[in-house]
């Protein structure tokens, strides 16, 4: 605290100020009729900017007349102009060679964007809204490499899974840490999209070692929008209205075909069961269903019943403001998401004010508060069961949705023995099941800046975010397969608050050739849980629902929880450049967690980055065409904390048992202690290069990175002998390499007509390089028919499918060989023993935008491709491996084994009911998951100058835009779309699904106008 | 205070110094218990064992942990329980859905291996080893345990130990000489133990129920008379299963009368019978209401069942009654799922006596036809009508009745055969088994199966015990086990007759050769992985 003396109350006695309005207008030198809008106007010494607006103009308010304004915009350089007297301005700024003055938000403060030696993934508003979005990841995905988003369903509940640069953990979450300014937050889903300003992405271990323990799956920053920067009071309006439709539809057997496969299958009922005394005999003689000739009446596509237009909008409200000493922003957004699953939705209030101020020459504060209110009806996506994404393929087309009275048909509602799985239509689950998830959040930050002499301030601020979940389902009496004939009822709550205080002093001094920055602060964070839920089955009637719960006879044993953490943590960074040349970053944390054992409280994650900028060097200065060449590189270590707590601890477990019909106390002990336990490292090794060209007008950055993590918080599997499967502790490790490269170019740029290109690409490969003390294999699950459909074993990476090897099916002349595994010809012929068979996590993703502009016209085509990964097709095992239960894919019926097509991968068909069937985990199921998507076509119009001021309006665009426009996937892939997982969260899920919640393709037609 | 209320212009320029001040101390100051880490909804191990009831809590668990859990539908409704597994391997029982369920498939084409199974198979090891742990812990702190009176810990210690020991019975029957492991692991010491020998491991077993039968002062009451607790004879009748298994093979220890002084122990203390059947009025048996009927109505029987695994709908739902139809006839239920996971095959059922046995007449043990409301009827593949539950089948889809594991049925025929292998086949061994067949033979005589019995040399009348364990123990999956110790084979002949042939080399019912190996399961690979110690059972 020894720098606290710093502080002298006699520098905070300067001059009285004479503030100046000054107005101005931003040109481009190369072409002088053009203005510039987006121009960022910074007052020299402050942080006081403003930018312009679309026609080029600006106006800020300085302190006197020797006030000195920086102007800066992306690909052009930037000026410094001393005031004098002018008041007004014409300023033309020309492509130049001179490194750009951004700044980048790294964690606790901001860096020059030309001073930074970690890798930074930046991104705006402007691109995160570029389509509509309910989720703020949805906007993020493909706009940074390294950076890799799943959005793994089109449910408006659908949570996205972000993993930057590879997945360096097994045991603990492989999420980044999301902080929203400054206060670190579980996760950013319910965030409304509109409120972020921008995002900045720390992905090498010189950026994220700041957040030290918490840092090792890199870091999200987002900043929200707050007041207006430049005076007067500014109001918006953001909207659109969008239709979400189903892209495509999978081919499955209509009515007619469905009763071939049925016949078919009982007709080979002889081959499979040959010592049988009956066999299934075909009839269509149910008349609600056949006429006298066996004609099905009826052939409901469900694929089409089950899904709609789905009808969204959104609309936000923004009033920002400024006075002399301070600024407000006021939002309020109403988002109505529909899904294109009947009665899927998302309705989301979400109210924000943010307010600045500088009070006193030696003090600046702001609060921001933020108040959510998430209601939605959940698309059930995890496990098999019957949900509706399932049912709505394999629901057999012979039924109607309702019988003529109005009733709700199921699947055992036929007198033929066709011995059907029992499936409730999914039109009947979808109407009337509910799965309500309700959300309150209230999230707020405050900050005092100190300014205690020029360039350094001490910060404390102070953030919280409180959510409230309520979770009510309900599932009626007549479901059945799902809850029939009791009907089930619970009730969920989870309350969680969390608070952190973080206090540091912020210092920034340019002397001469040298300029240091310096960060040094502490932080004390606390997370506390509570839950409890309730169930109950046994509803004479579907009226009460989760509403009162008592009615029902059977309730479910009650449980509550509580869960609480802590962390203490002191950090550390200075960077240092020296003739803007050569940089260095050294950053390091000692932070305390309440989750680790006794001995293992504290950890220290240091890192260190260096900087040349060759271009600054007299061999490369006077170099034409190259205006910018910086190589950086960066060494540091970084942790993973994210595991549950108390596992250090051996602790008994409560619960009940059932002894003599009723429920009888329990406890057992539940874990092995392990006080040694602690954090999970990641050694990351970072080098790259940022390139500029030909006026700025090619950029190029590349980097390669290295991460090791080891002391991995793994569940080490033990002797189960001892009683215990595991123990968590700290072994193994998991190796990520790859490289990420950004090339961005303005092909065009004339007056009229402008073009900018980006692509961005990165390759990861992972490996798992240790595993528990013996490199014993580990078997994660998600289980399905056959155990875990994944594999952990070293030499592999991450994410491994375990399956056999389907050889093709047994043929007629193989019939003895078949014999010896129990299978006769037409039977799916497969290796003896398991195998890889894929994996879930790609080599190479990335993403082709192109942004064009024809005078206020703008388009924007955004492309994402993924390559070099598998996609488990576990829905073949009921569509096609199994026939005669449910519906399945046409071709079971047109490509399946017969005498006549041995030469197949699709067994003969045979009847599951009563033929039994066979299905297992096979490479057949397991297709290249590689896609290139059209994520966005955005068409945007900007009224002009002339139209803006008859209307009185300072801004206003309209919009068009098709999200999911076209998919491109490998044939071999029979599904909805590659990027899946029924699996929700699981770590290991990715890739693997049974169904999915198809993602629609959405047309929007959206306004922003500000006035 | 009073400096930062003034308006004074100097104080003012106080003002921040301070704050800066306070705040540098209210921070920095060192907080070691910000970080301890205090569970609430759970307790630690300090805080455990503090008062009987904890000790009552940690045996409470044992009744649904390990050897128990056999009984469990734990991998799935169509994957049947665990204890169905070493029935599929006599290929007498058939699971419909063995094209998905592996296990049920490799067991039944008798190519199980530590690899191909290793999941499955390490489930088993695993549930049996949790339940041993948790027994050991209570074994260790019961005595231990405040304010426990004698009469309680020696109770508790019993139950617990009748627990430890049907899990080792298990174990040891599946996979030969274990790790014997006696006491809980509070550190991460010794780990990985090696293997005992299979003499060893039943010298836990007997001493466990030794004391739990003599000396735990459990009640001698029937378990349903016992508010569903352990009771003595629940411990006797594995004590002399467990006798009875020893004197076979492996071990082959000659401890026949010590099964038959158990066993009578049971039979002698009057607190069951089997069940009666229902008759008319002119003495005929009521075939609705037989002895099977009435035991498969019931929810559980408080003088035919010595041990079972209980249910209850709402707390632990049975899936036994989902096991009574096929997949063919799920939609004549009001269950979501059934299927055959327990299918006799067609050669199992011709071990018994089609014209005189009961236990084969449709709706007794077996059915394979439904009546409709409508009174049509549909056939379907012969499945367990033991288990069909008429209210959870046409009602309410849940089942709540318990599982019986141990009956008096099973402790008649063991004492039958020890007492023949010991004393000879004298009236005690004729009349126990008399009992269970003569309530099979219903239109027999008991006189008549009686006269037929006592004349029966040592050999033949212990085939006689073994053909009847054959037909009426089928339920409780003991066949594979009969088949370890005696290394014979049965096989169904002409009116249910059966012979025994040598096992090894034999084809089981599924056509697939038996080997020598197949008479202990392997270890699973990823238990060999985990304990570096422990070898693989031979040819594996």
């Amino acid at each position: 605290m020894l720098l606290f003396i710093l502080f002298s109350p006699g520098l905070l006695m300067a001059q009285t100020p004479t503030p100046v309005l000054i107005k101005g207008t931003v040109y481009d030198k190369a072409a002088p009729q053009s203005t510039i809008p987006g121009a960022s106007i910074r007052l020299k010494g402050s942080t006081r900017s403003t930018v312009t607006d679309d026609k080029g103009r600006f106006q800020i308010e300085v302190p006197s007349p020797q006030s000195v304004l920086v102007i800066s915009y992306i690909g052009l350089e930037s000026r410094e102009i001393t005031l004098g007297d002018q008041t007004e301005l014409k300023i033309y700024l020309s492509s130049g060679s001179k490194a750009l003055d951004e700044v980048v938000v790294t964690g606790y403060g901001t860096q020059k964007k030309s001073d930074l030696t970690g890798s930074v993934g930046i991104v705006t508003a402007k691109e995160l809204l570029n389509a509509p979005a309910t989720n703020a990841l949805q906007g993020l995905k493909g706009k940074v490499a390294g950076v890799n988003v799943f959005l793994n369903s089109g449910s408006p509940t659908g949570s996205p899974r972000v993993l930057i640069r590879g997945l360096g953990t097994i045991n603990s979450s492989s999420n980044p840490l999301f902080v929203v300014d400054g206060v670190v937050t579980e996760n950013i889903q319910v965030l409304n999209p509109n409120d972020i300003e921008r995002m900045e992405i720390l992905k090498d271990a010189s950026s994220t070692a700041i957040y030290g323990a918490r840092g090792a799956n890199g870091v999200i920053l987002i900043s929200t929008k707050r007041g207006a920067s430049t005076e007067g009071v500014t109001v918006g309006y953001d909207g659109y209205l969008s239709l979400g439709v189903l892209p495509k539809k999978l081919e499955m057997l209509n009515a007619k075909e469905f009763l071939e496969v049925i016949r078919r299958g009982f007709e080979n009922d002889l081959l499979y069961r040959p010592t049988a005394t009956t066999h299934p005999v075909f009839s269509t003689n149910d008349r609600r269903l056949f006429d006298a000739g066996g004609n099905p009446l009826y052939d409901t596509d469900w694929q089409e019943e089950a899904t709609r237009t789905a009808v969204s909008h959104n609309n936000q409200i923004s009033v920002l403001g400024k006075s002399e000493k301070s600024s407000f922003g006021a939002f309020m957004n109403y988002t109505n998401t529909e899904g294109i699953m009947l009665n899927s939705w998302l309705k989301r209030i979400n109210g924000k004010i943010a307010y600045d101020a500088n009070p006193k020459k030696w003090l600046s504060l702001g609060m921001n508060v933020l108040i959510n209110n998430t209601k939605a009806n959940e698309a059930e996506e995890d496990g098999g069961g019957q949900s509706p994404r399932r049912s709505m393929l394999e629901m057999p087309p012979i039924f109607p949705v309702t019988w003529p009275d109005g009733s709700w048909t199921n699947s055992s509602m036929i007198s033929d023995p066709f011995a059907l799985e029992s499936i409730a239509n999914p039109v009947h689950v979808l109407t009337t099941q509910d799965r309500l998830r309700k959300l309150n959040q209230i999230f707020g930050n405050t900050y005092l800046t100190f300014h205690i002499i020029p360039g350094l301030d001490l910060r404390t601020q102070f953030g919280f975010d409180k959510r409230d979940n309520l979770i009510q389902n309900y599932n009626p009496t007549d479901l059945i397969n799902i809850s029939s004939p009791l009907g089930y009822a619970s009730i969920e709550n989870q309350h969680s608050f969390y608070w952190q205080e973080e206090t540091y002093l912020n210092y920034n001094k340019e002397l001469g050739d040298h300029r240091i920055n310096g960060v040094l602060g502490l932080s004390w964070q606390e997370r506390t849980f509570e839950g409890d839920f309730i169930s109950a089955q046994g509803f004479s009637d579907n009226f009460f629902k989760f509403n009162s719960i008592q009615s029902a006879s059977l309730p479910g044993a009650p449980s509550s929880s509580h869960d609480k953490w802590t962390m203490n943590s002191y950090f550390l960074r200075g960077s240092y450049s020296y003739k803007n040349r050569y940089l260095a970053t050294f950053t390091g944390r000692i932070d305390g967690s309440s989750r680790f054992g006794d001995n293992k409280k504290f950890g220290i994650f240091p890192s260190v980055g260096l900087g040349w900028v060759v271009s600054q060097e007299p061999f490369l200065k006077d170099v034409k065409n190259i205006d910018e060449l910086k190589i950086r590189s960066s060494y540091g270590i970084t942790g993973n904390t994210e595991i549950p707590t108390y596992l250090s601890l051996g602790t008994i477990s409560s619960s009940t048992t059932l002894i003599n019909g009723t429920r009888v106390s329990t406890s057992f002990v539940n874990r092995l202690a392990n006080p040694g336990l602690e954090w999970e490292k990641s050694k990351q090794f970072d080098i790259g290069f940022d390139l500029a060209m030909f006026k700025r007008r090619l950029t190029l950055g590349f980097d390669y990175y290295r991460k090791l993590t080891t002391d991995l918080l793994l569940d080490r599997p033990l002797p189960t002998s001892t009683g215990f499967g595991s123990v968590r502790d700290n072994i193994g490790s998991v190796s990520n390499k790859g490289i990420e490269v950004l090339l961005s170019g303005i092909p065009v740029r004339t007056d009229n007509f402008s073009w900018e290109s980006t692509l961005n690409f990165s390759y990861n490969k992972n490996r798992i390089e240790a595993l528990g003390l013996n490199g014993e294999d580990i078997f994660p699950g998600p289980n399905f028919v056959s155990g875990s459909q994944t594999i952990l074993r070293v030499g592999e990476s991450l994410s491994s499918f375990w399956g056999y090897r389907r050889l093709g099916t047994w043929s007629t002349a193989e019939a003895a060989q078949a014999a010896a595994v129990g299978a006769i010809p037409g039977v799916a012929k497969r290796s003896t023993e398991r195998t890889v068979i894929g994996k879930g996590l790609p080599d190479w993703t990335g993403s082709f935008i192109n942004n064009f502009r024809y005078k206020n016209l703008d388009l924007s085509v955004d492309m994402q491709f993924v390559y070099g990964v598998e996609i488990l097709q576990q829905f073949l095992h009921s569509t096609e491996d199994r026939t005669g239960y449910s519906n399945g894919f046409k071709r079971t019926l047109y490509d399946s084994w017969t005498p006549q097509n041995q030469n197949t991968m699709i067994q003969q068909i045979r009847n599951g009911p009563f033929s039994g069937q066979n299905s297992e985990v096979d490479d057949h199921w397991a297709a290249n998951g590689s896609y290139l998507r059209a994520n966005a076509i955005t068409l945007g119009y900007s009224l002009g100058q002339k139209t803006l001021e008859k209307l009185k309006v300072k801004n206003m665009r309209v919009y068009l835009s098709v999200q999911n426009a076209f998919l491109i996937t490998s044939d071999e892939f029979k599904g909805y779309d590659p990027e899946a997982t029924s699996y929700g969260d699981n770590q290991w899920g990715q890739n693997i699904y049974f169904h999915q919640y198809p993602k629609p393709r959405t047309f929007t037609l959206g306004a922003s106008l500000q006035f | 205070m009073e400096i930062i209320k003034s308006k004074n212009q100097k104080n003012r320029i106080m003002k921040p110094r301070i704050i800066f001040l306070m705040l540098a101390l209210a921070l920095t100051s060192s907080c070691k218990k910000f970080l301890e880490e205090v569970p609430k909804d759970e307790i630690t191990s300090g805080q455990y064992f503090k008062n009987p009831d904890h000790a009552n809590n940690a045996v409470n668990g044992l009744y649904r942990t390990g050897a128990p859990q056999f009984y469990d539908p734990s991998g799935g409704i169509y994957s049947g329980s665990r204890m169905m597994f070493t029935p599929y391997i006599s290929g007498y029982i058939d699971n419909e859905f063995k094209g998905q369920e592996i296990h049920a498939q490799y067991a039944r084409n008798m190519s199980f291996t530590g690899d191909n199974l290793s999941s499955y198979i390490q489930s088993m090891w695993s549930t049996l080893y949790a339940g041993i742990a948790r027994a050991n812990t209570a074994i260790k702190y019961i005595p231990m345990t405040g304010g426990i009176s004698d009469t309680q810990s020696k109770k508790l210690q019993g139950e617990a130990k009748f627990f430890r020991a049907f899990g080792y019975f298990q174990l040891v029957r599946l996979f030969g000489g274990v790790p014997l492991i006696t006491a809980p692991y509070e550190s991460q010491e010794n780990l990985a133990v090696s293997r005992s020998s299979v003499e060893q491991v039943y010298a836990l077993i007997t001493s466990d129920l030794e004391y739990a039968v003599n000396e735990a002062g459990l009640s001698d009451v029937s378990m349903a008379n016992n508010g569903s607790r352990i009771t003595k004879g629940a411990a006797a009748a594995l004590l002399a299963d467990v006798y009875l298994t020893m004197s076979g093979y492996p071990l082959q220890k000659n401890t026949y009368a010590k099964s038959a002084q158990i066993a009578k122990l049971i039979i002698n203390s009057g607190k069951y019978q089997l069940t009666q059947h229902g008759r008319n009025p002119d003495n005929s048996v009521m075939l609705t209401n037989t002895a099977y009927n009435k035991l498969r109505l019931a929810d559980r029987s408080a003088t035919e069942d010595i041990y079972y695994y209980e249910y209850a709908v709402g707390i632990a739902t049975s899936t036994y009654s989902n096991w009574a139809f096929p997949a063919s006839v799920t939609s004549e239920t009001k269950f979501s799922v059934s299927t055959n996971a327990f299918a006799p095959v067609a050669k199992f059922l011709q071990g018994y006596d089609a014209a005189n046995d009961l236990r084969v007449q449709e709706k007794q043990y077996f059915h394979s036809t439904l009546t409709r409301a409508n009174s049509t009827t549909v056939t379907f593949d012969t499945a367990p009508y033991i288990w069909q539950d008429d209210e959870a089948s046409f009602t309410s889809a849940s089942s709540g009745k318990d599982f019986p594991v141990y009956t008096y049925s099973t402790v008649l025929l063991t004492a039958a055969e020890a007492v023949a292998l010991s004393e000879g086949v004298n009236a005690d061994a004729v009349n126990y088994l008399a009992e269970v067949r003569s309530r099979a033979y219903w239109k027999a005589n008991i006189a008549d199966i009686k006269a037929q019995l006592s004349g029966l040399s040592v050999e033949n009348f212990v085939r006689e015990v073994w053909k009847e364990r054959f037909r009426e123990l089928v339920f409780q999956g003991t066949i594979w086990y009969d088949i370890q110790r005696t290394r014979l084979f049965p096989v169904p002949g002409a009116n249910g007759d059966i012979a025994f042939e040598p096992v090894v080399g034999h084809a089981n019912a599924a056509g697939s050769t038996i080997q020598s190996r197949n008479l202990l399961l392997p270890i699973s690979r990823d238990e060999l992985q985990r304990n570096t110690n422990l070898t693989q059972n031979p040819n594996y």
